[in-house]
C-alpha cells in the first residue's frame, strides 16, 4: 500500500474548522456537513478542510490532542513502555503532516508539535524494528500489533509478511511429498 | 438539490431492515477494497454495493447539473465523487489483476459453485474466460505448435498458478472469535478479542474475512 | 500501486527455473545407453556406470528419485559441514551471493533428495535466513546506502531488499512532501494515448 493511500484513509477523519462564509447544510454521500456560519466552528473531513483552507475560506482548529504538553506526556509514556501505547489518533502522523502543512499559522505551537510528533514517530519506528527482528528470530506463527497505527503497519509492509512467507517456505521444504514429475513447483 | 439526496437515503432506509445509508455503503465498499487488496485469493464480489454507490454518484451528478456555476457545492461534491470513484476503481482493478494472475484456478473454483455463490460477477467471469482463451492462443501460436508432438498439449494442471493461502496478513478484529488454530511448528490455539490487531497466516482466518468478523488492514 | 505478490508456487517463476539449472555432482549408477554425449570427455555412445559428472538439478532429480536410481548425488560443498560452520559463526559476514546466487532456492531443491546430508540443509537455510534478515532490512531501510549493495545478496534476499527499499523510498518522499496526490496509473494514461493513436490512424 502506498503512504498516499494510507493518507487517503486518514483524510476521512473529522477536524474542526472556522469557516469565513455562511452556507446551509451540505448533504454529501458520506454524510451531512455544516451548516456553515462565518466565525462559528463546525466539523468537516480533513480532505475538505484542507481544500477550503487552500481557497482561504476557513481557519483550521487543531485537533484536541495537538497540544505540546499532552504530546510530550504521550512521548514519555512511549519511551518508558516496553510495548506500543495507544496513540491519540489512529492517523496521528498523517493528520499532523496534513494539517500543519496547510495551516501552520492557525495551530498554536505548530513547530513544537511537529517536532514532538516526529520524535514520537522515531521512537515507535525504532521499537518496531527491534520487535520485527525478534519476531523473525522466534518461531512464532503470529504477532500482536495492538495500538499500531495504519501508517506504521504500512512501514513493515511488504517486507515482514513476505519474509515470513519465505521463512515458511524454507520450513516446509523438507516435508513435502516427492513427485518426480514435478521440478517446477517450490 | 440536497433534498433529493436526502430522499435517496430515505428510500434506502425503508427498503431494507438494516441501517443502510449511503454512508454505510461507502464504508462497506472501503472495507471490501482493503480486504481485496490484502487477501491473497479473490473474495466474493460486492457488486450490489458497487452498483448502489454508482447509482448514488449518478444521482448526485444529475443534481449537480442543476446548480449554478459558482456554487460552492459543485467543487465539494465533485471532490467527494472523485474520492469514491478512486476506491471503486482500485477495488475493481485489484480483482482484475487477481483474475489475470490466477485465471485457471479462479475459473475452476468458480465452476464448482452455484451461480448465487459465485465469487465473480458475470462481467468478471466473461473477462476471465476471454483472457484464458487469449493466453491459450498465445502459447499455442508462439510455442506449443512448434514443439514435438508429445509436448504440444496445453497442460492445464501444470500451468495453474494458485495463490499462496498461507501468506501473512494484518488484520483487525471486528467480532470476537475463539479457538483459531494457527498452523506452524507449535499449532497454537488463539482467541481474537474485538479491536485487537494481529499478523497471521491468511488460511485460518479466510472464512472470518468473508463473513466480516475480521478486517484486513 | 498494484498488487505486490509474495511468494507462491508458480510454474512460470523465472527464479525457480534458473535455480533448478544449478548443478549437482552425480555419479552414474547404471549404464545409460545413448547418453554418452553428456560426458564430453567420453568417446562412447553410452554413458558408463561409475562416470562422475555435474548435471543440472532438473535432470539429476528425476534420475535420482526412483526406486532404483540411475544416479547418486553428492551435496555441493556450500551446504556441507565446513561452510555450515562458517554460517553458524556469523551469517551476516558471509557474502552468500558469492557462494551461490540461488543459495536458498537451490537449497530448497536439494532438501528433497533422499541423502543423509540433505536432511540438515533445511535447518541451515532457516538459521541463515533468520540471522541475516536484520541485515537485509537494515540495508533496505537505509536509503543513504548505494542501491547496488543489493547485488551482494542472493536472489531470495535481494527480492526482499528491493521491495523493502521501494516501500521505504515511497515513505521518505511522502514524509518530505507532507502528503502528495495519488496519480493516474501509467497503464491508464497510456491506454488513453493508445486509443487516441488508434482513432487517428483510422481517420488518416
Amino acid at each position: 500500500m502506498d503512504p498516499n493511500e494510507v493518507e487517503f484513509l486518514g483524510e476521512k477523519q473529522l477536524v474542526t474548522i472556522i469557516p469565513s462564509f455562511t452556507f446551509n447544510q451540505i448533504h454529501l454521500i458520506s454524510g451531512s456537513i455544516g451548516p456553515f456560519r462565518a466565525g462559528l466552528p463546525t466539523q468537516v473531513p480533513i480532505w475538505l478542510a484542507v481544500n477550503l483552507k487552500q481557497q482561504q475560506k476557513c481557519r483550521i482548529v487543531g485537533q484536541e490532542w495537538m497540544d505540546a504538553k499532552l504530546l510530550i506526556d504521550v512521548k514519555d509514556e512511549e519511551k518508558t513502555s516496553k510495548f506500543f501505547t495507544k496513540m491519540p489518533s489512529d492517523h496521528y502522523m498523517d493528520e499532523t503532516l496534513m494539517l500543519l502543512g496547510v495551516a501552520p499559522e492557525d495551530i498554536p505551537q505548530a513547530e513544537e508539535i511537529r517536532t514532538i510528533v516526529k520524535d514520537l514517530w522515531d521512537i515507535r519506528m525504532s521499537k518496531l524494528r527491534t520487535s520485527v527482528d525478534a519476531f523473525m528470530k522466534s518461531d512464532s506463527a503470529f504477532a500482536k500489533l495492538d495500538h499500531l497505527t495504519p501508517m506504521e503497519i504500512n512501514c513493515i509492509r511488504p517486507s515482514l509478511p513476505h519474509a515470513l512467507d519465505q521463512r515458511d517456505r524454507i520450513q516446509t521444504c523438507g516435508s513435502r511429498p516427492r513427485d518426480s514429475q514435478d521440478t517446477q513447483r517450490s | 438539490m440536497d433534498d433529493s439526496v436526502a430522499d435517496v437515503s430515505e428510500h434506502l432506509d425503508s427498503s431494507d431492515n438494516e441501517e443502510f445509508t449511503p454512508g454505510k455503503v461507502l464504508q462497506d465498499i472501503e472495507n471490501a477494497w482493503l480486504n481485496e487488496k490484502f487477501a491473497p485469493e479473490i473474495l466474493p464480489h460486492q457488486s450490489e454495493l458497487v452498483d448502489c454507490m454508482l447509482e448514488q454518484i449518478s444521482h448526485m451528478e444529475e443534481n449537480m447539473k442543476k446548480l449554478k456555476k459558482g456554487d460552492i457545492r459543485l467543487a465539494i461534491h465533485k471532490m467527494e465523487i472523485d474520492r469514491i470513484r478512486f476506491v471503486i476503481k482500485s477495488y475493481l482493478r485489484t480483482r482484475l489483476e487477481k483474475i489475470e494472475q490466477y485465471t485457471i484456478h479462479i475459473l475452476s473454483e468458480d465452476d464448482k459453485k452455484s451461480p448465487e455463490e459465485s465469487y465473480l460477477t458475470p462481467g468478471e467471469r466473461k473477462f476471465a474466460k476471454e483472457y484464458l482463451a487469449n493466453i491459450e492462443t498465445l502459447f499455442r501460436t508462439v510455442a506449443l505448435q512448434h514443439m514435438p508432438a508429445n509436448f504440444q498439449a496445453f497442460e492445464v494442471d501444470k500451468l495453474t498458478v494458485k495463490p499462496n493461502l498461507n501468506s501473512h496478513v494484518f488484520l483487525r478484529v471486528n467480532k470476537p472469535v475463539q479457538g483459531i488454530i494457527v498452523p506452524g511448528t507449535t499449532n497454537d490455539e488463539i482467541d481474537l478479542t474485538a479491536g485487537a490487531q494481529r499478523l497471521i497466516q491468511y488460511q485460518p482466518i479466510a472464512s472470518l474475512v468473508k463473513e466480516g468478523a475480521v478486517q484486513l488492514i | 500501486m498494484s498488487l505486490c505478490h509474495s511468494y507462491m508456487p508458480n510454474y512460470f517463476s523465472i527464479d525457480d527455473i534458473l535455480s533448478s539449472q544449478e548443478r549437482v555432482s552425480c555419479k552414474i549408477e547404471v549404464k545409460l545407453p545413448g547418453l554418452g554425449y553428456l560426458d564430453v570427455s567420453s568417446e562412447s555412445p553410452d554413458l558408463q556406470s561409475g562416470t562422475k559428472l555435474d548435471l543440472p538439478h532438473w535432470l539429476a532429480y528425476p534420475m535420482n528419485s526412483r526406486t532404483h536410481p540411475f544416479v547418486s548425488i553428492e551435496v555441493p560443498k556450500i551446504y556441507k559441514e565446513a561452510y555450515r560452520e562458517i554460517l553458524t559463526a556469523d551469517a551476516c559476514a558471509v557474502a552468500l551471493n558469492k557462494w551461490s546466487c540461488y543459495f536458498y532456492e537451490f537449497g530448497i531443491h536439494l532438501a528433497q533428495y533422499e541423502h543423509s546430508d540433505c536432511n540438515l540443509i533445511q535447518d541451515l537455510l532457516l538459521q541463515a535466513f533468520k540471522s541475516r534478515f536484520r541485515l537485509v532490512m537494515d540495508w533496505a531501510h537505509n536509503t543513504g546506502t548505494d542501491p547496488t549493495v543489493g547485488l551482494q545478496l542472493p536472489i531470495l534476499e535481494r527480492k526482499l531488499f528491493l521491495t523493502g527499499r521501494k516501500s521505504r523510498c515511497l515513505l521518505i518522499s511522502w514524509l518530505k512532501e507532507g502528503g502528495g496526490s495519488i496519480e493516474t496509473s501509467e497503464m491508464v494514461a497510456n491506454h488513453k494515448k493508445r486509443k487516441r493513436a488508434e482513432l487517428e490512424d483510422e481517420n488518416t
